[in-house]
Formats: structure tokens, sequence, C-alpha cells
């Protein structure tokens, strides 16, 4: 079982990579990059749904203790979790997916995963800026961090996947 | 029974989902108003240790703006000191070391974890209450105040810094002593705004703002920033005011934690009569 191995020192490197590189990589209040996403999006397509909460949670709550913001990230990634198998559902191929492949761009095509990681990212990120301003009267501040932040994070999590991941046989 | 069942085992994914939901949440709120511990903030040991190694490499970045900072603050203070002034009427004041009683404690400390971009902003400070600080302190630097003790551990402590959504730190301005309320929108890490003036007193633009020490927690006169706008807001009594801060919290490194000793005789005194 070498490839559990593989996913728990994933799961390390996308904590320190969150909480060392990106959350320090201060920019402007509109942009603030969240790469844990592509960790829970690269997970295999035939996890159940309650694993894959359970693996968000914990992960978000790591990425939690080093950022103080107290279950903002476990929150949003047990949201991705959740709605991951409803947003693959939809753009599912014609015959089902195949479980030997991973859900990153190599194995499904640019299309595809511009498309479902594209939602998954900004609700996600929707999520997120609006738990964490936890008012209704700053939905144009959510709405204005939500989409540069979401763009510029689906553009870093394009280059991780390049330089960390191959296109499985 | 059977269909109950049927129906909990249907749902039991969103039934997992609401239940993790609901422990963020509790955990969000819980830490965001009261924190009972610092467990799950960067002021606990193992999170703190941490970013005091990071903050060993990084610590140098800033120093010449942080050791310029500190530098005119000296010369600030020289100038106020009485050996380094000329007695302008020789005998007619004689100051009495009696009359004054020392009403503030301060203890440094240094920044070593802090971002300013985000909605909320804590700073991690590595001065913990083996120093003697504890929740509710203020935290001052050399150019204006940072924020409030939040929580905090063995040796490091967390800052509700003024660029929190609910800092209600309460100030007024400099001049004519109106007071209002400091928040900050979550736009500009830069500046901040003021509610609660209404506008039937004149602020003029470029005002001092300092605290107003209302609270006990800072002294009178801190500086916290420059009023740069004011506007009317339609339809409601009060300014819209818009400052900016005197501190550059992106780059802030020597922070002192203000103590007041009196504090417990004056909430003792404001508890008592309340209701009055």
């Amino acid at each position: 079982m070498a490839s559990i191995y593989a996913f728990i020192l994933r799961f390390l490197l996308f904590i320190f990579l969150q909480v060392f590189v990106f959350n320090q990589l201060e920019i402007n209040p509109y942009i603030h990059i969240m790469v844990s996403p592509l960790y829970i999006m690269l997970l295999p397509f035939d996890m159940s749904v309650i694993r894959l909460m359970v693996v968000s949670f914990f992960l978000g709550i790591s990425i939690d203790l080093f950022s103080n913001t107290f279950g903002l990230h476990a929150s949003s990634l047990v949201f991705l979790a959740y709605i991951r198998p409803i947003v693959f559902r939809w753009f599912a191929p014609r015959d089902g997916y195949d479980t030997i492949k991973t859900p990153s761009i190599f194995d499904m095509g640019n299309r595809w995963f511009l498309y479902v990681f594209g939602i998954l990212l900004i609700l996600h990120h929707l999520w997120f800026f609006t738990m964490e301003s936890f008012s209704l009267a700053e939905l144009l501040l959510i709405l204005q961090k939500t989409f540069p932040s979401a763009l510029l994070s689906f553009a870093v999590c394009i280059i991780l996947q390049t330089l960390f991941l191959k296109k499985s046989k | 029974m059977q269909n109950l069942i049927a129906f909990i085992q249907k749902l039991r994914v969103f039934f997992v989902f609401l239940f993790l939901q609901i422990i963020t949440f509790t955990a969000y709120i819980s830490f965001m108003t009261v924190p009972k511990s610092s467990y799950f903030t960067t002021a606990s040991y193992f999170s703190g240790t941490l970013f005091e190694i990071r903050h060993a490499v990084t610590k140098h970045f800033n120093l010449e703006e942080n050791n310029h900072n500190l530098q005119l603050e000296n010369i600030r203070l020289r100038s106020q000191v009485p050996a380094y002034l000329y007695e302008a009427g020789r005998d007619s004041i004689i100051h009495l070391d009696s009359n004054y009683h020392q009403q503030y404690q301060y203890v440094p400390a240094t920044i070593i974890n802090s971002t300013t971009t985000k909605r909320n902003n804590f700073f991690t400070l590595n001065a913990g209450s083996v120093h003697g600080i504890h929740k509710g302190l203020g935290v001052f630097s050399s150019n204006g105040i940072v924020g409030i003790i939040h929580a905090c551990s063995e040796h490091f402590s967390l800052v509700k810094s003024v660029l929190t959504s609910d800092i209600n730190i309460d100030v007024m301005i400099e001049g004519n002593g109106a007071f209002g309320l400091l928040k900050w929108n979550g736009e500009n890490p830069n500046k901040g705004q003021i509610s609660g003036i209404t506008n039937d007193i004149k602020i003029p633009i470029n005002s001092n703002v300092v605290t107003r020490g209302g609270s006990g927690i800072f002294p009178r006169g801190l500086n916290v920033g420059k009023v740069t706008e004011v506007e009317s807001v339609e339809g409601k009594s009060v300014w819209r005011i818009e400052i900016q801060f005197s501190e550059k919290y992106a780059v802030l490194e020597n922070t002192y934690i203000i103590k007041n000793l009196f504090m417990n005789e004056m909430t003792a005194l404001q508890t008592k009569n309340q209701g009055y």
C-alpha cells in the first residue's frame, strides 16, 4: 500500500504549502490563495463521501491550527468534499469514471478539469469568505474576494500539478 | 420505525456533513468571541514554536524600518525627559515624586507571526502567561495601537489586532473630544473606520485620532491614526469617518503589552454602580 504513504506525505506537504507559503503571501485583501482544495480534488474517484469529508476535516483543522482561522478551512473543505461527488456526476463520461485514473488535469483532460475544479473551487472560496465575513452586509466584499482568489488559486493548483504529478498509466 | 431507519441511512452523508459543519461552526464562533484556551491558535506551544523558528529567519527583513521607528520613538521620549529640558521657571514648580503613582506596566514583545490581508487578522507574540500576560490586555507599538490580547499560552499570546471586524476600541478625535468605536471593514490594512460620531460635531480632516481610555485597557491619548475622510450617511445622523492608521501593520515587529494596575479597581467600581 505505497499509495497510502504517498497520500499522507502529500497531506503534510499541502499543510506546509498552505501555512508557510500561501498564507504568508499577502498581496492584497482580495487575494487569498488556497491550495488545499487540490488535495481533496486529487483523492481517488472511488473514495466514499464520508471518508472524503473526514479527511477534509482533518486537513482543514491542521491548517486552521496554524492560521488563526478557528475552523474556517475545515468547514469549507468539508463542504468541498460534500459537493465533489455531485459535481463529478454532472460531468461524468458516458460510461462512468475509470477508477484507475485520478481526477487530475493529466488524466481527465484540460476541459473536464477546468469545469469541475473551477466550479468546486469557486464554491469552496465562496463558502470560506462568507463564513469568514459572517455578515451579508459584506456580500460585495465577499464576491470581490471570491473571484480573484479562486482564479489565482486555480492557476497555482495547475502549476502544482505540473510540478508534482505525472499521467497515470 | 423501519421507514425512519431507511430515511436516516439515505441521509447519512448529509448528517455527517451537518455534524462536521456544526463542530467547525461552534469552534469558529467560540474562538472568535471568547476563546477558552490557546490550543486551537498559533499561540499554542506547538505552532508558536514553529513560527518562532520561521521568525528567526524572517526577522531581519524589515530591520531597518523597525530600527528607524524605535529611534524616532526614543527621540520623542527623550525630548520629554526633564533632565534634557531647559528649566524656564526656576523654583516655581516643585515636582514631588509622591504625587505620581505608576498606573501602567509594560512588557515588550515581538510579533512572530501576523497576517494583514485576511478578514480577521491575528498576531502572535512571543510573550505569554509566564510574563504576566493574560486575556484582555492592550498591545501597542511605537506609532500606534495594535490590538488586544485574545488568548495566551505559557510562552506565546495571540493578539486580536485592529484589523478585525469587531475590534471596537473606543477612540476619540483629538481636539474636540468626539468619541466613537474603531472598526475595520476588511478592505485596506492601512485604513480604519470610526462609527458612532454624530454629525452635529464638526470633524476637521487630518485631525489626530487617539485612544479614549474609557475601558481602561489603553491609557488616554495613544496614537491611532489621522482622519482622511468624513462623509455623511444617508438617513442617519452619524458620520462615516475614514482614518489612516499611524502604524504600518504589515512590517510591524516590536510591540509593548500594557497592563493597567488600577484595572481591578476600575471594573469593580463600574460593576458595582451598574444600573444607576
